[in-house]
């Protein structure tokens, strides 16, 4: 996609290989591959690498996630041709040397213990293996678990990049100062006779299943705030009622205005703030509403909440709201469209997601036209507050009492 | 050489007004800077900017409460604002024929705030700003890594001794009064630059703004910042500090006392933290996270602060069961070793940052930040557009000269987190 007012190209490499694409015991192995995958090539080393990307003004990110590996960089347009022939060393001629592949394990391990230590990611980490029973591959981190990451090394990382690292089911895209003509000369130098390995034999993608209420609370001694979930499963991207549901989800808790913000922020003053969000992804998604609160109000924010989602869920939105979301929508979605970095990553999407090439732009339109009828019906499928998972990190020993007076189930305990 | 065009217009009330057109995509960017921050709050009264900020999201006599968000969120713009130590900014983004819109909102709360100011409003938001400073820095590990670093790098009296949320007792004892002086005394027009950049024609856009601003009254010069901000170029010795919290893993940060974003050193120490720890070509991050891998992730960065003197900070995070020891003795090795810096480290880091500043330009609202910062801390916008050439000018000469001078033991603040012993 050509924009000529600022001298930058971004591009972005999407490689079919996403942490749901890996067996059963080497959880882990495909981020591990992707944060390795800079720790040399078959001309050069690490450190001779990142040398020589970044004396250019760039370097490469390379992120993993459930459904892709994407390896994306920005620079100046004049630096393309030798930024596009470091990544196809990169990606085509990868090395992954053992003393490389060992620090970045050492880091992921390292990062697993961290994220048991920060409340908000270990209340994500908790939500999210309580939503998803333990057979789908939502239930667990991304980055693997402790065990399984301790059992990967170099020959399992490589053999994943020999598996999953190729064209097929992947592509480029590429957006800024250069002519759709120029990008495809030189994607065709640097790329084309990249054969890769045949595509996998995949069945299709495992959905979610619907799970029920449950009340956790992950005990974390003397902490001065508690972290809230609820979430429950959610669609696919790509869902039919997707849009409609974005829609109403911003009206429910996707805003600043939303319904949830304006009680428990700005009637309350509860929170610094709370936020209703949807995961959707190849194989289902997730949604959840989260926020942090003072630990001696974590009951009644948890009944504000419930009372504002359980009455969301029963009438929708209003008319009023539902024009006010549409807008908002509508409108701030070319802000964040605005750089080059920003449309390369939204056009990857259409490569992970397998989406029609008009899908953004006609996000819009589709926006606008989603109804009071189209708003209910996503919310009366798509959310359900009485299977949601209700979870708490906090001092247990100070929300416990109040928790059991809002009779939302049985509360079970567990050790942070 | 950047060549972003602009014009510069001061409005009666002294209002300094920055036209930036850009008509590449129908948006525009509005960004107002006033020149107040944490480092004018008196004593007792810690964390008041940010407080005040968050009391102009609360209405003014023609906007009720909740109607700001409301109107630009409907308008399909975004918005936010933010409080830091020499200024507060706010803006929004919002589809051009919105203009109208993100002035008055604007303009609104300059002119008119205190006749909507009332005590719920301020309970409220005192509630939601120290949930605000439990989230972000009681109960994250390392959280109050800022607090305890500027407190050994500036003396009690200097204002940046304190950080910019203030402490939980301060927020708390804040009043009606305090909002009153405090608007009155800093939120006026000659204290402050509005900037646009984007979608617009520059006449009929400084129309607008007149039309808007322009009977705002002025207010009488702004008093000096409290305390003292004339300081020693160096601590004058190494300060340590130890301590057990609930972190997952041992970390060391190490700072220093630099001049301020106003002297031409601070490009040399915007180079020196880019040779430090920007990329993995970096010496941090070559040395000692992947040759001697004692390091989990590192980072180094220097504070843009225009009083007296500012701060540069890195941190290595170690490992579990790392050994203090040889954390800081790492991290002080390296940064005393740039005194030895390389032509090509130079070079590497300034190519990166000559695509960062690109990037920066690249989006309309950080392009109308970097305006309102060059204008109000500078006097003078245009001083963006040669601001590639003041980072090119810097060489490993200026570099080593730096370390010798300022990054000796002479000053140093250690700060070292360990993970607390489990009982």
């Amino acid at each position: 996609m050509a924009r000529s007012d600022i001298p930058l190209v971004s591009l972005a490499l999407v490689l079919d290989a996403g942490e749901t694409s890996v067996p059963p015991g080497r959880e882990g192995v495909a981020v591990l591959a992707g944060d390795a995958l800079q720790g040399g090539t078959a001309q050069r080393s690490g450190i001779e690498l990142a040398e020589a990307l970044e004396r250019l003004g760039s370097g490469l990110r390379v992120s993993t996630g459930w459904d892709a590996t994407s390896v994306t960089f920005t620079c100046m347009a004049e630096r393309l041709d030798e930024m596009l022939s470091l990544l196809s060393e990169v990606v085509r001629e990868p090395t992954f040397p053992p003393e490389e592949v060992d620090r970045v394990r050492q880091q992921h391990l390292a990062e697993l213990r961290r994220r048991r230590m920060e409340p908000t990611r270990l209340a994500d980490d908790e939500l999210k293996r309580e939503v998803f029973s333990a057979k789908h591959p939502y239930h667990r981190p991304l980055l693997g678990s402790p065990e399984s990451v301790e059992s990967l090394d170099e020959r399992s990382v490589m053999s994943f990049a020999d598996e999953r690292y190729g064209p097929r089911g992947g592509g480029i895209v590429a957006v800024g100062d250069l002519s759709p003509e120029q990008v495809a000369e030189l994607a065709d130098r640097h790329f084309g006779g990249w054969s890769g390995p045949p595509s996998p034999e995949e069945g299709p993608p495992a959905l979610p299943e619907r799970g029920e209420r449950s009340v956790v609370v992950v005990h974390r001694p003397e902490a001065v705030q508690s972290e809230l979930r609820i979430g429950h499963v959610g669609p696919p991207r790509g869902t039919p009622l997707e849009d409609p549901l974005r829609v109403a989800n911003s009206v429910l808790g996707g805003a600043f205005t939303s319904r949830l913000n304006l009680r428990l922020r700005e009637e309350r003053g509860f929170t610094y703030g709370v936020r209703s969000r949807l995961s959707l992804r190849r194989n289902g998604g997730a949604f959840s509403i989260g926020t942090s609160v003072e630990t001696e109000v974590t009951g009644a924010a948890l009944r504000e909440a419930m009372d504002v989602f359980e009455r969301f869920a029963e009438e929708g939105p209003t008319d009023e709201e539902l024009s006010q979301a549409r807008d908002y929508l509508a409108g701030v979605f070319p802000l964040r469209m605005e750089t080059t970095g920003q449309l390369a990553a939204r056009l990857a999407e259409l490569i992970v997601f397998d989406l029609p090439d008009d899908h953004h732009h006609g996000y819009r339109e589709r926006v606008r036209e989603v109804d009071l009828a189209r708003a209910r019906e996503a919310v009366r499928t798509h959310l359900d507050p009485g299977r949601a998972v209700v979870l708490i990190v906090g001092d247990a020993d100070r929300v416990l009492p109040e928790l059991e007076s809002l009779r939302l189930g049985e509360v079970e305990v567990r050790d942070s | 050489m950047l060549s972003i065009g602009f014009q510069t217009h001061v409005l009666g009330n002294g209002l300094t007004v920055i036209l930036a057109p850009d008509r590449a995509t129908p948006v525009v960017a509005v960004n107002l800077w006033y020149g107040v921050g944490s480092r004018n709050e008196r004593a007792g009264r810690t964390g008041f900017a940010h407080l005040f900020e968050h009391m102009m999201f609360q209405g003014s006599a023609h906007v009720e409460k909740g109607r700001h968000f409301e109107l630009v969120e409907r308008a399909g713009g975004s918005l936010n604002a933010t409080t830091w130590f020499d200024r507060t900014n706010y803006f929004e983004t919002v589809p051009s024929h919105h203009l109208d819109l993100a002035l008055w909102l604007e303009s609104d709360r300059m002119g008119w705030l205190l006749p909507a100011m009332n005590q719920e409003k301020l309970d409220n938001q005192r509630d939601v700003v120290r949930n605000e400073r439990r989230q972000r820095y009681d109960n994250q590990p390392y959280g109050d890594w800022d607090e305890r670093l500027q407190a050994m790098v500036f003396p009690p009296d200097h204002p940046y001794h304190h950080t910019v949320i203030g402490s939980m007792q301060d927020i708390g004892s804040a009043t009606l009064e305090d909002v009153e002086e405090f608007f009155l005394t800093y939120y006026r027009p000659n204290n402050a630059v509005l900037t646009l950049a984007g979608d617009f024609q520059p006449d009929d856009a400084l129309a607008r703004v007149e039309r808007y601003f322009e009977e705002i009254p002025p207010g009488e010069a702004v008093p000096p910042v409290p305390g003292r901000t004339e300081l020693d170029p160096v601590i004058g010795r190494t300060i340590r500090d130890r301590v057990e919290a609930e972190v997952p893993l041992p970390r060391t940060y190490l700072a220093a006392r630099i001049p301020p974003l106003t002297e031409p050193d601070f490009y040399v120490a915007d180079v020196a933290t880019s040779v430090l720890a920007e990329g993995r070509g970096a010496r941090l991050y070559r040395r000692l996270v992947r040759e001697e891998r004692i390091a989990n992730d590192v980072l180094a960065f220097a504070f843009p602060l225009i009083t007296g003197r500012s701060l540069l900070v890195c941190w290595v995070t170690g490992f579990p069961g790392s050994d203090p020891e040889v954390l800081e003795g790492a991290l002080a090795k390296e940064v005393e070793g740039l005194a030895n810096v390389t032509g090509r480290e130079v070079e590497r880091a300034l190519a990166l940052a000559e695509t960062g500043l690109v990037r920066q330009i690249e989006q309309l609202s950080s392009r109308a930040d970097l305006l309102s910062m060059n204008q109000l801390h500078f006097g003078d916008a245009g001083r963006l557009n040669t601001e590639l050439e003041r980072l090119r000018s810097v060489t490993a000469a200026d570099v080593r000269s730096f370390a010798e001078r300022l990054l000796g033991p002479d000053n140093r603040a250690l700060l070292t987190y360990l993970p607390r012993k489990a009982s």
